[in-house]
């Protein structure tokens, strides 16, 4: 990684936390890069990674038109090239947009995930977007165009005590690029994040992101991930429930083709007592591709009566797919409700016949099937938004499942 | 032209189990017939293998539709030729829409307003529709969702399970009375399965049957209901 970090040191003179930023590269550079004789990496292909071969990003590429329809049902539309902000249209009362200088960088979260380190190490600014107590905002659409190369881009959301927002975040480009994302999000008292990201990244693009919630009492935050795109797909998802009656729903999907490795991680720490936490992952593997389902549910001693599920389901659509699924559970209080459970197999036989039952051709029905996991995962939108992108999931369907 | 539903000496099993034992029917455009018959006699069963549900296999026999053999097609095919089952259970399909599920099963032009008029013709909130296919629907409004979509489909007959279970007085009146006027409207042939007389004061039925035992073991008019209601079906399976 000797030439990647090169290139890196001489892109974070200037940058603010210049020294701490250099000290930490050293670091990754001491610790190296994960290899798959570490679990958490156990079924990535990193031995096709070269991080070598990604050097400073490049123009990213024009988005997809369906993003130009998107941008009517959104209040605020910010782009966002290669991680750093490009312009933000519209506004709302009480909702702050801001690309920051945060000064002093915290590795500390992210000691165990070096992906997420070379982020901190190595991300522009961070866009930030904040939504001031009581206020019930809309929604807020990133677009992130994403070119040739590596970047590192970092956003955190806060929203405060009593106040509502709805954040999309469409992921476009990609081609050759590797992209390594951390999102920070923040859920005030008795307020509610619905977050909801749309990955079609090019098949060519290592994207490994990660973002972690932290939810205070009574606050609620819905996360749906769609993956669709890149070669390597990562999408590591974590939430900590520290105040009661904090609730986390996260619902993930892909779908994969050709020899795309999709690997869904979450974790779901449960602080305190009457917490709840619902994840629901389904996703179908077509072709050579494969797919990975880790998630842990951790509930602490003392955190009564807290509600925890996780379900996972994996559809094979070829005889070379490949799916594991590895729920966990760590609990550590007694008085819980907690729930897992993951199959791998084909799609629900009932369901199917009853499309056929209205006159839909096998092959449609299962096609219509496969297009629902992920409208879904889109169920928390406004039907007029979901549109826009159940119109862009049926072509890409429609690719995959000739 | 008159639509010919012709079930002939059909059997058929679930598992190992022989469920139809040689039922014989006869079903033209327009007309009604119900069928009636203890619990586990076999009605559901007859509707599911016309239909062609995964494990319910016909063993011999014939259902053809103007002569074209139905056991053969595929669900979908089945469907297509004008045989539509609208179901006791209706089945939850996470993630599909109505509006996608009838454009997949080929009906054309703005399929959205023809959902919504149906809708309204039977008392379903249009809204409805907007959700995946019947979830968080109660079981009525499940039931009234059916009827919806036989009205766009327009099929040459309908086979209902029990179209009257999960619905309230006011809804069953609305239900039975689009489906006496779908037989006016476009010759719908119905073949209703029910263990309920009230269905029959809207719908109106031409034929009654008597199911016991995977076999049709009596026909005959309305009366025949009123016998059933009466003396129960004890007396139909001396019959056998």
């Amino acid at each position: 990684m000797k030439t990647f970090l090169n290139i890196a040191h001489s892109q974070i003179t200037g940058l603010p936390g210049a020294v701490e930023r250099g000290r930490l590269l050293d670091v990754i550079e001491r610790q190296g890069l994960p290899t798959t004789t570490d679990e958490v990496w156990r079924y990535a292909p990193l031995s096709q990674f070269n991080i070598d071969t990604f050097g400073a990003p490049e123009r990213s590429e024009a988005s997809p038109a369906f993003i130009n329809d998107l941008t009517h049902h959104a209040d605020i539309v910010v782009q966002i090239d290669n991680g750093r902000y490009v312009a933000a249209q519209g506004d709302m009362p009480g909702v702050h947009v801001s690309w920051r200088d945060e000064g002093a960088i915290d590795e500390a979260p992210y000691q165990d995930d070096a992906f997420a380190l070379l982020n901190t190490a190595l991300h522009p600014h961070v866009l930030s977007i904040e939504v001031d107590t009581d206020v019930s905002a809309g929604t807020v659409l990133l677009v992130h165009r994403v070119g040739t190369g590596a970047s590192f881009p970092r956003t955190r959301i806060s929203v405060s005590r009593n106040a509502r927002l709805t954040v999309i975040e469409v992921w476009c480009g990609g081609t050759d690029a590797f992209v390594a994302p951390v999102s920070e999000f923040e859920v005030g008292d008795n307020a509610h994040l619905t977050h909801v990201t749309y990955q079609r990244l090019d098949s060519s693009a290592w994207h490994v992101s990660r973002t972690t919630a932290r939810i205070e009492r009574s606050g609620r935050m819905h996360q749906s991930v769609l993956c669709l795109g890149g070669q390597y797909d990562r999408a590591r998802n974590d939430a900590e429930l520290v105040g009661p009656g904090a609730e986390n729903q996260l619902w993930t999907t892909f779908l994969g083709s050709g020899d795309q490795v999709h690997d869904l991680r979450s974790h779901q720490m449960h602080h305190v007592g009457r917490t709840n936490s619902v994840l629901l992952s389904k996703g179908a593997a077509a072709d050579r591709s494969r797919s990975v389902y880790t998630g842990l549910i951790e509930i602490e001693r003392g955190a009564r009566r807290t509600d925890a599920r996780q379900t996972n389901h994996n559809l094979l659509l070829s005889p070379q797919a490949h799916a594991d699924s590895v729920p966990n559970l760590d609990i550590r209080e007694n008085d819980v409700t907690c729930a897992h459970a993951s199959s791998v197999g084909p799609l629900d036989e009932l369901q199917r016949w009853y499309l056929e039952s209205r006159g839909v051709s096998r092959q449609d029905a299962e096609r219509l099937m496969i297009e629902g996991f992920f409208k879904e995962m889109l169920d928390v939108l406004p039907t007029d938004v979901a549109r826009v992108f159940e119109a862009d999931i049926t072509v890409r369907v429609r690719e995959v499942v000739a | 032209m008159r639509n010919e539903l012709v079930i002939r000496d059909l059997h058929a099993r679930v598992g190992d189990k022989e469920i139809l034992r040689g039922v014989n029917l006869t079903l033209t455009s327009g007309e009604v017939h119900v069928i009636m018959g203890p619990n586990g006699c076999g009605k559901s069963t007859l509707a599911h293998v016309i239909t062609g549900r995964p494990g319910y296999v016909a063993t011999s026999g014939s259902v053809t539709l103007n002569g074209t053999e139905l056991l053969t097609l595929e669900p979908s095919e089945r469907v297509r030729e004008g045989v539509f089952l609208a179901m006791q259970h209706p089945l939850e399909v996470p993630g599909v829409r109505p509006v996608d599920m009838m454009r997949a099963a080929g009906v054309t032009g703005n399929v959205e307003s023809q959902l919504a008029e149906q809708s309204r013709r039977i008392g379903l909130r249009t809204e409805l529709m907007e959700r995946f296919v019947n979830v968080d629907l109660s079981g009525g409004e499940r039931k009234r969702a059916e009827v919806v979509q036989i009205s766009v489909l327009q099929p040459k007959f309908a086979l209902l399970d029990e179209i009257d279970s999960g619905l309230d007085v006011d809804a069953l009146g609305l239900v039975a009375r689009r489906l006496h006027e779908a037989t006016k409207e476009w010759d719908l042939g119905i073949l209703a399965i029910t263990h309920f007389r009230r269905l029959l004061h809207e719908l109106t039925p031409d034929v009654i049957h008597v199911m016991s035992h995977g076999k049709i073991v009596a026909t005959g008019g309305p009366e025949l209901a009123e016998q059933l209601e009466r003396d129960g079906y004890e007396p139909f399976r001396e019959i056998e």
